[in-house]
C-alpha cells in the first residue's frame, strides 16, 4: 500500500452478504455517502466503497465489499472473503425466505473466511414494519445462539445504519487490541494474518509505532 | 447483422413472421410455469431485478416490466445450462431501445410512454428483442454457466494483454494489489453497459455486431483500450482503495459517439498488433 492522502491507523475489511434484494447496496451507500436509491442497480460481482471513522482514539478506515446476492456469483464472491475481519449478514425482515437462508450464508462465510471474523446479523427494512415476517426476538435469539452481533436497520430512513457499522468496527477494533496485547511478544499484530503487508488490504496497521502502548 | 435475419431479402419478412410466432408459442408453452416450484427461484430473481436494470430510463413502466420479465424468463427456461444470471437483464435493453426508436425519435426515448404503441407493434418488438438477445448470448454463454468460466478466462486474457501493451499500468495495478477481477468482472459480465451511457453501448454494440466474434473476442481489445484510456488517472492514484473506487466508477457520464470511436480505433489497432502475434512484446 502506497501513501494515501488520508492518515489512518487501521484498515478493516468488511463484507456485506445475504440474499439478493435485501438492501446490501443501500446499507452501504447510506453509510458511506448518506444516499438511498429506491431502484439501485443489481450488484454485479463485487462493488466497493470506504469510509473512515473514529473508533475511540484510532482512525479506522472501513473498506467495505458489497457482494452480489445471486447464487451464480458465489464462486466469484467467495474469493473476496479472504482477509475480511468483519461481515454483515443481511436479511429482509419482510421476507422470511431471506432469513431462512442465513444459515447457508454463515456456512459459506466460515468456509472461506478467517475463523476469527466478527459477524453481525442485520435485519434490514424496518421502515416496512407493517409487512414484517421475521419477529425481532426470533432473529435476536438466533444471533445470540450463534455468537453473532445483531441489529435491525432501515437503509431508507437511516435507522441504525451508523450504529450497525460503528458497532462492528468497534468490536473488530477491540479484538485487534486484545490480540495485540496477547501477542506482543511474538510480534503478531494482525488479526487476520501474520504478515499484514503481504496480504494488504486485508487489515493493515499503518503506523507500527502505535503498537507500543 | 445479429444473425437473426436471413441474408436473402426476399425471405426476411417470412422469417420474421415465423420467428415471432415461434417466440409467442414459447410464451404460451412456458410462461405459465413461472410460479411452479422448480422455476420459482428464477422468476423471483428476474422479478426483483427488472426494476434494478441499467439504464433507468424505460424500466419503470409496467408495460416494459411485463415484456422484459417474459423475455428473460423464456430465455432462462430455454437455456438451463446457465439459466438467468444477474446482468443478463441489462442486455435486453439496447435491442429494445433500438427497435422502439424505429417508431419514435431517439430524443424522445426517455419520456416515451411505451404503452401508447399499438399492441401488435409491441409484440413484434418483444419477439425481435428476444431473438437478438438470444443470438448475442449464444456466443458468450460460458460467461454465465456455473463459476462463469468464460468471464474468468477473459479477465485473465485481459490481464495478459494489458501487461504487454502497457506494462507501466499493469505494474502499477499489481503493485497496489488491485486485481483485474475486482473491476473487469463487470466489464465482461455486462459488456461494458455499466461503464458507459446507453447511447454509447448502442454505438459500441453496433460495431461488435459487424465484427466477427465481436462480443466474445473483440470486446477484449475494447476492454484493454478502455483501461489504458485512463492510464494517467490510474498512475496518479497511489492507494488501493482510491484506485478501485476510481476503476469501479469511471467518469464516462458525458461520453458520446466521439469517445467510442476513439476507443474502437484504439481497440482495432491493438487487435492488429497483438491478435496474430501472441508473442509480440512478450517478455
Amino acid at each position: 500500500m502506497g501513501s494515501a492522502d488520508e492518515d489512518y491507523n487501521f484498515v478493516f475489511k468488511v463484507v456485506l452478504i445475504g440474499e439478493s434484494g435485501v438492501g446490501k447496496t443501500n446499507l452501504l451507500s447510506r453509510f458511506t455517502r448518506n444516499e438511498f436509491n429506491h431502484d439501485s442497480r443489481t450488484t454485479i460481482g463485487v462493488e466497493f466503497s470506504t469510509r473512515t471513522i473514529l473508533v475511540e482514539d484510532a482512525v479506522v478506515k472501513a473498506q467495505i465489499w458489497d457482494t452480489a446476492g445471486q447464487e451464480r456469483y458465489r464462486a466469484i464472491t467467495s474469493a473476496y472473503y479472504r482477509g475480511a475481519v468483519g461481515a454483515l449478514v443481511v436479511f429482509d425482515i419482510t421476507k422470511h425466505q431471506t432469513y431462512d437462508v442465513v444459515d447457508r450464508w454463515l456456512k459459506e462465510l466460515y468456509d472461506h473466511a478467517e475463523a476469527s471474523i466478527v459477524v453481525m446479523l442485520v435485519g434490514n427494512k424496518t421502515d416496512l414494519a407493517q409487512a414484517r415476517e421475521v419477529p425481532m426476538e426470533e432473529a435476536k435469539m438466533f444471533a445470540d445462539n450463534n455468537g453473532l452481533l445483531f441489529i435491525e436497520t432501515s437503509a431508507l430512513d437511516s435507522t441504525n445504519v451508523e450504529e450497525a457499522f460503528e458497532t462492528i468496527l468497534k468490536e473488530i477494533f477491540h479484538k485487534v487490541q486484545k490480540q495485540k496485547q496477547r501477542s506482543s511478544q511474538s510480534n503478531t499484530v494482525s488479526l487476520a494474518s501474520e504478515n499484514p503487508s503481504s496480504t494488504a488490504p486485508a487489515q493493515a496497521e499503518r503506523r507500527p509505532c502505535c503498537v507500543a502502548l | 447483422l445479429q444473425g437473426y435475419l436471413p441474408a436473402n431479402v426476399d425471405r426476411r419478412e417470412s422469417t420474421l413472421q415465423r420467428k415471432r410466432k415461434e417466440y409467442f408459442a414459447f410464451v404460451e408453452q412456458y410462461y405459465d410455469s413461472r410460479n411452479d416450484e422448480s422455476h420459482q427461484d428464477t422468476y423471483r430473481q428476474i422479478h426483483i431485478d427488472i426494476p434494478r436494470m441499467s439504464p433507468e430510463v424505460l424500466r419503470l413502466q409496467p408495460k416494459v416490466t411485463e415484456i422484459f420479465e417474459r423475455i428473460l424468463f423464456i430465455w432462462a427456461i430455454r437455456h438451463p445450462a446457465s439459466g438467468y444470471v444477474q446482468g443478463i437483464n441489462d442486455l435486453v435493453t439496447p435491442f429494445f431501445v433500438v427497435f422502439i426508436c424505429e417508431y419514435i425519435e431517439e430524443e424522445e426515448v426517455e419520456n416515451f410512454d411505451v404503452s401508447s404503441l399499438p399492441e401488435e407493434v409491441l409484440q413484434n418488438i418483444e419477439a425481435d428483442s428476444y431473438w437478438c438477445m438470444s443470438k448475442l448470448l449464444d456466443g458468450i454463454q460460458d460467461n454465465y454457466t456455473f463459476a462463469q468460466p468464460g468471464i474468468q478466462k477473459k479477465v485473465k486474457m485481459l490481464e495478459e494483454l494489458v501487461s504487454r501493451i502497457d506494462e507501466q499500468v499493469h505494474r502499477h495495478l499489481d503493485q497496489h494489489e488491485v486485481k483485474y477481477l475486482q473491476f473487469a468482472f463487470r466489464w465482461m459480465n455486462n459488456l461494458l453497459m455499466r461503464e458507459v451511457p446507453l447511447r454509447c453501448t448502442i454505438r459500441l454494440w453496433d460495431t461488435y455486431q459487424s465484427e466477427p466474434e465481436g462480443f466474445s473476442h473483440f470486446h477484449l481489445y475494447v476492454c484493454a483500450a478502455f483501461l489504458v484510456r485512463w492510464r494517467k488517472e490510474i498512475l496518479e492514484e497511489k492507494d488501493f482503495q482510491e484506485l478501485l473506487i476510481f476503476l469501479q466508477n469511471l467518469p464516462t457520464v458525458h461520453w458520446g459517439n466521439e469517445d467510442i470511436s476513439v476507443l474502437l480505433a484504439e481497440a482495432y489497432r491493438l487487435k492488429f498488433a497483438f491478435a496474430d502475434a501472441p508473442n509480440h512484446y512478450k517478455k
